[in-house]
């Protein structure tokens, strides 16, 4: 494979620029990401030390085999929710290393609102134990959660894929041997206590854990039963008298260590054999990233710079280099694991999506995993496109790739909007994984099209009513739009909602996407089965 | 009476060392063994071993008529005591005499005498050698409170049947006195089985001194030059050396020719040694006589080319003594160190374990008297003594800088030594300047148990690594993971 | 990878990490790169660390391993923090003893007042033709044997009970 030639010039004015100001957004980013992480109120931290508890990354710390590296998703999820309360949606969920095996950990926070679960939380978990179920990766439940949180019990309980799909996706995972372990290292009521129930091995923490249907204030409401916690659900009880705890632990530290030892006792999974090479680092410095990013948005960038700054050794061999060369689609490694991959560099156009629909049948033909990097206004528009049938071609991209049975895995880089967030492996399309930059946006048009097209239609309709506007009252109209649809499209925005697995500082993504590729072979890879390609 | 077959009625290091010369004279010897005891050194060399029973090894080594009972068992025609045990213990060499066995050592006579503090100080005195000052002795034990107060203090209480400070106090002040009797009774009794006490005035600042001699009962001694046995913890002796750092050849002259006058006014039979003690003024006092073969007699051995063991085997059969006065010569310095199971920095407390790896230094003039094996356990039932490195050398610093290289090359793991202590106290500038007494290891003891150089960080490495569940742990990881290290995004 | 060593009464955790290149020692705050290769001798190894060679002997047992270095002999404890002993969180619940299944006390070891250690026997019960010994789930001294011998007893009936530790 040959290096890519970088023409980034890193002294022009420009690079410099994009530099300032992608640092600036990252400081922004950082910033918010260690709030979520670590700043609470300081009545929920005296709480948990009343308790005897360490903090959910203490405890992560515990688990994980130190010096290794920890997946994070959706860090800052209910960013944009209910009042900015609940950081992280008061869930952590990833993939890390626990005795050298590659483990999905999803680990209540208890100092954000006692760990219940909000509407986001659930999708946080749910979204956790799907990829635990597509890459077949076991779970540790970290559980300390008060339950659902009842004023939003309709966001958090009734639908398909609400709280129930927590405990239902816990026996799909059983039922495809792929073993879960809880450590309850706090209370686990009601629904919740069906996380231990329903984990294959569980762990009790001596005096802080319990599992029960109802606590002690609910049995003495229900029943007039007086009982207290630790003969309700303690750790002594279940794993003496109920056989709801197996293994009982005198202390958090002891809890984790025995964790270790019980998901030490796991096999090592057969994992998916995909073309490697030895690891190399890239040869142009990732950091450089910052300054190739324009600044604005609408400023186009070549992904073959970005490209160089991911991949093994900067190594790409280029798919059809002349032909649809607004998508660019070629081979390259990363952290040693083959990979195709797709960037775009402009509209999607007819030839260049025949190129993707072809490329993405040879990756599958050869088990090479997907990674696409999104930049992507949609595609081209105009007679002269349709008549060439570009919805037709547009359909066969998206074919081939709702075919594809190598695992896929989606980075957002800039703009994803419309039909080519679809064409490009966007959320809805089942890719292993899915991360975003800070400065990129999501939406079905890009928000001064969509601002005017939303104004246009107000603007018709007071015409028809006769009315004439001034730029001023047009302006009027318009700009509230604008505002709301900017903010709407925001990468926060998204990652508020977990359209996405969590923002990426562009230089984590080459990490980020080996650890996902890393978990994905856990899985077995199994033949493309496409349906019919509109000819 | 020529020796053919001799039984060791003691264990650890000095039974090796017996067993050793007995076998190189073409000697048969049998050793004993208790069921508690791992096989040692001895065993591995005797020619039989006896099974002696007891409720403890201790006190089946000190049971005299099973230990008699052994000899007849194996036909020995005599028995080499070692030091401690029966050794100094006269009813052993009667009953040994009625069973027509021989003891390698002095007359009961001499034994009773020497082994009695205050008619030995009094024989002493008596024939005009010099004596410490005012002593009295445990004959009333209902009255002995009263009559040690008049000696006035600080005082010096220690066992009369002892020997090797076990047992020993100094008591500066009256209100302590009666507590520290009891203590030094009680111990008495425990290791020595008998709880009579001895008191005397202490000497401050003393030096010890001691001197070799070697009769042949027929009024023929001569002595075998001294020893300075000043360090010491406890009141047991952890390093000895000769010649004295503290002598002038005149003094040595005089102190060894006391020494010798003693043993010949009671016609001494076989291997003695006279203890002294040797004050800050150049004066010293008769202290006591040892009428065994004693724990440190290898340095005497290093400088004068004497197998003190021989000589007590050859004197027992009715030998000679092997040299005059005038061919014995001091050749160079010798310095011992003894090897113990215990923890310096914690009060000397004595160290339990297996030992795991062992490997004994080696070269030109070092020698190994070495009780113990890979595999032994080191329990509290015996004495944390576990071997003696004894080192030659042309001169004091030479032998000094040997004995320094030498126990650093001493590797014993398993069991907490004494190793890096003795190391501490050779490299301390009062020792090499000769400058000490028997208070000295008490009085630098925070210099002599300072931890040495941090070397914590190649501790946890070595430990880290060879713990082999922990590597492999990590070996487990896969690549990419170990080498992306603990990255977070 | 974790260990808590333990030198001369002072307690470092520390744990083990490979970079690929080599191991690397996380211990009081810092990383230090080593690596520990077996020599000529017994016991003996060299240990690569910060540039430097360093010559050791060394031997493992169950719970500590022993180092000879420069001339010094050092012991290093270690443990596993999964070793920790889920008995050290004893709490209440402990102090009692409950029939595991109904039947009759057949006889009965030891009385109120009496000091037991943990494993030793307090009564001996017979059920479903089989004789049941029950056992001190802890040392202590027993506060009540509620049943006689040849009295019958129920599903969890307190057969005994701890008098309650005193901290």
């Amino acid at each position: 494979m040959r290096q890519i030639q970088s023409r980034i010039d890193v002294t022009a004015g420009e690079y410099r620029e994009n530099y300032v100001a992608m640092t600036r957004r990252l400081k922004e980013f950082h910033a918010h990401q260690h709030a979520a992480r670590y700043e609470r109120p300081r009545r929920d931290l005296d709480r948990l030390a009343r308790q005897n508890k360490l903090s959910v990354r203490e405890r992560l710390e515990l688990l994980l085999d130190p010096g290794t590296p920890f997946l994070e998703f959706s860090t800052l999820a209910a960013c944009r929710a209910y009042d900015r309360t609940v950081p992280g949606a008061g869930v952590v969920t990833g993939i890390g290393i626990v005795q050298g095996r590659e483990v999905a950990i999803h680990a209540n926070d208890a100092s954000v609102k006692g760990g219940a679960w909000y509407p986001l939380t659930v999708k946080k978990i749910v979204r956790l134990l799907d990829i635990a179920i597509e890459n077949r990766l076991p779970v540790v439940h970290i559980c300390d959660s008060a339950g659902g949180f009842l004023p939003l019990q309709h966001g958090v309980f009734p639908d398909r894929y609400l709280g129930g799909r927590v405990f239902r996706n816990q026996t799909i995972l059983s039922r495809m041997n792929v073993p879960q372990l809880a450590i309850v290292g706090g209370h686990c009521t009601a629904g919740g206590a069906y996380v231990p129930a329903l984990s294959d091995y569980n762990i009790i923490i001596e005096g802080s854990g319990a599992i029960f249907l109802g606590g002690p204030p609910l049995v003495k409401a229900a029943t007039g039963e007086e009982v207290g916690v630790q003969e309700l659900g303690g750790a002594i009880m279940h794993t003496s008298v109920s056989g709801t705890g197996d293994y009982r632990a005198a202390s958090e530290t002891h809890a984790f260590a025995l964790a270790r030892e019980v998901v030490s006792q796991w096999k090592q999974p057969q994992k998916a054999v995909i073309a490697t090479a030895p690891i190399e680092e890239p040869f142009y410095d990732p950091r450089e990233l910052y300054g190739i990013i324009p600044k604005d948005r609408k400023t186009q960038f070549d992904m073959r710079e970005v490209i160089a700054r991911i991949v093994d050794g900067s190594r790409f061999h280029e798919y059809q280099p002349d032909y649809g060369t607004s998508l660019v689609c070629g081979f390259a490694h990363i952290w040693g694991f083959k990979v195709g991959i797709l960037a775009n560099n402009g509209v999607l156009f007819n030839d260049s999506s025949l190129k993707a629909a072809h490329f993405i049948q040879l990756c599958n033909q050869n088990r090479t995993p997907l990674v696409f990097f999104q930049n992507i206004t949609g595609f081209m528009v105009g007679r002269q496109y349709e008549e060439r049938g570009i919805t037709k071609d547009g359909a066969k991209m998206l074919m081939a790739q709702g075919g594809s049975a190598v695992p896929k895995f989606t980075v957002i880089a800039n703009a994803s909007y419309g039909a080519g967030n679809y064409g490009m492996c966007g959320r809805a399309w089942d890719g292993r994984t899915l991360f975003m930059w800070p400065q990129a946006e999501i939406g079905v048009m890009g928000a001064e099209q969509a601002a005017n097209t939303m104004a246009d239609v107000k603007i018709r309709q007071l015409q028809r009513e006769g009315k004439e506007l001034t730029d001023a009252e047009i302006a009027a109209i318009r700009d509230p739009v604008l505002e709301r649809y900017k903010r709407d499209v925001e990468a926060y925005t998204s990652t508020s909602e977990i359209w996405d697995d969590g923002i990426l500082d562009p230089v984590d993504t080459r990490n980020a996407l080996a650890i996902s590729i890393s978990a994905a072979l856990n899985a077995p890879i199994g033949d493309p089965h496409y349906g019919v390609f509109r000819m | 009476m020529p020796i053919h077959k001799l039984l060791v009625a003691n264990r650890g290091e000095i039974a090796a060392r017996i067993v050793r010369t007995a076998r190189a004279r073409g000697l048969a010897v049998a050793v004993l063994r208790h069921r508690n005891e791992l096989t040692g050194s001895a065993h591995l060399i005797a020619d039989e071993v006896v099974e002696v029973e007891g409720p403890t090894p201790v006190a089946a080594y000190l049971d005299i008529d099973q230990i008699v009972a052994a000899a007849r068992r194996v036909c020995a025609d005599a028995v080499h005591p070692g030091y401690g045990f029966l050794a100094e213990n006269a009813a052993f060499v009667r009953a040994l005499d009625a069973a027509g066995i021989m003891f390698v050592g002095p007359t009961e006579d001499v034994i009773d005498l020497m082994g009695d503090k205050v008619r030995a100080r009094a024989f002493v005195a008596e024939r005009g050698f010099p004596v410490a000052p005012a002593a009295i002795e445990d004959d009333d034990p209902t009255n002995f409170v009263e009559r040690a107060r008049v000696v006035g203090f600080p005082l010096l209480i220690k066992p009369s049947a002892g020997g090797g400070g076990k047992g020993m106090r100094v008591v500066r002040e009256d209100a302590s006195l009666e507590a520290e009797i009891e203590t030094a009774r009680r111990e008495g009794k425990r290791y020595f089985g008998d709880g009579r006490l001895f008191a005397e005035r202490y000497i401050e600042r003393p030096r010890h001194i001691e001197v070799q001699v070697v009769g042949d009962g027929r009024g023929n001694v001569v002595h075998c030059w001294e020893r300075e046995c000043s360090i010491q913890r406890r009141f047991q002796k952890i390093i000895e050396e000769t010649p004295s750092p503290a002598l002038n050849p005149e003094q040595r002259a005089e102190i060894c020719k006391t020494a010798a006058g003693i043993a010949r006014a009671v016609n001494y039979r076989g291997a003695g040694t006279v203890e002294f003690i040797y004050a800050p003024d150049g004066a010293f006092y008769f202290l006591e006589m040892n009428t065994r073969l004693q724990v440190e007699h290898p340095v005497t051995e290093m400088v004068t080319g004497i197998d003190l063991v021989a000589e007590q085997l050859r004197i027992a059969a009715g030998g000679g003594l092997s040299h005059a006065q005038a061919e014995i010569r001091q050749t160079g310095h010798a310095i011992e160190l003894r090897i113990c199971a215990e923890d310096a920095s914690a009060d000397f407390r004595p160290a339990i374990g297996e030992v795991l790896l062992m490997e004994e230094p080696q070269g030109p003039g070092v020698r190994v008297d070495s009780g113990i094996l890979e595999g032994s356990k080191v329990t509290t039932d015996f004495d944390p003594m576990l071997a003696k490195l004894i080192v030659h050398g042309p001169d004091r610093a030479a032998a000094i800088a040997r004995a320094r290289a030498a126990v650093q090359d001493y590797v014993i793991l398993g069991v907490t030594t004494n190793t890096g202590y003795l190391d501490a106290i050779l490299a301390h500038p009062r020792f090499l300047a000769g400058d000490v007494s028997t208070g000295f290891l008490a009085e630098e003891a925070p210099v002599l148990t300072a931890p040495g150089d941090d070397v914590t960080d190649i501790l946890l490495a070595a430990a880290a690594l060879s713990d082999v569940r922990l590597v492999r742990a990590v070996d487990e990881i896969p690549e990419m993971h170990r080498l992306m290290g603990a990255w977070r995004n | 990878m974790r260990r808590l060593l333990e030198i001369r009464g002072e307690e470092f955790p520390i744990w083990l990490a490979h970079t690929g290149k080599g191991y690397v020692v996380h211990a009081r705050g810092r990383a230090v790169h080593c690596s520990l290769t077996r020599s000529h001798g017994k016991g003996a190894f060299l240990l690569e660390l910060d540039g430097r060679s360093i010559p050791l002997r060394l031997t493992v047992s169950k719970t500590a391993t022993f180092i000879h270095l420069y001339g010094r002999a050092y012991e290093i404890g270690r443990t596993d923090p999964a070793d920790q002993q889920v008995e050290g969180g004893t709490g209440t619940g402990q102090d009692k003893i409950l029939a595991p299944m109904p039947g009759v006390v057949v006889s009965v070891a030891a009385g109120p007042g009496d000091r037991v250690g943990k494993g030793q026997t307090i009564l001996v019960i017979e059920s479903m033709k089989l004789e049941t010994t029950l056992s001190a789930p802890r040392d202590g001294v027993v506060a009540e044997v509620p049943f006689a011998p040849g009295e019958g007893f129920g599903l969890k009936d307190v057969l005994a009970r701890l008098a309650p530790e005193e901290e």
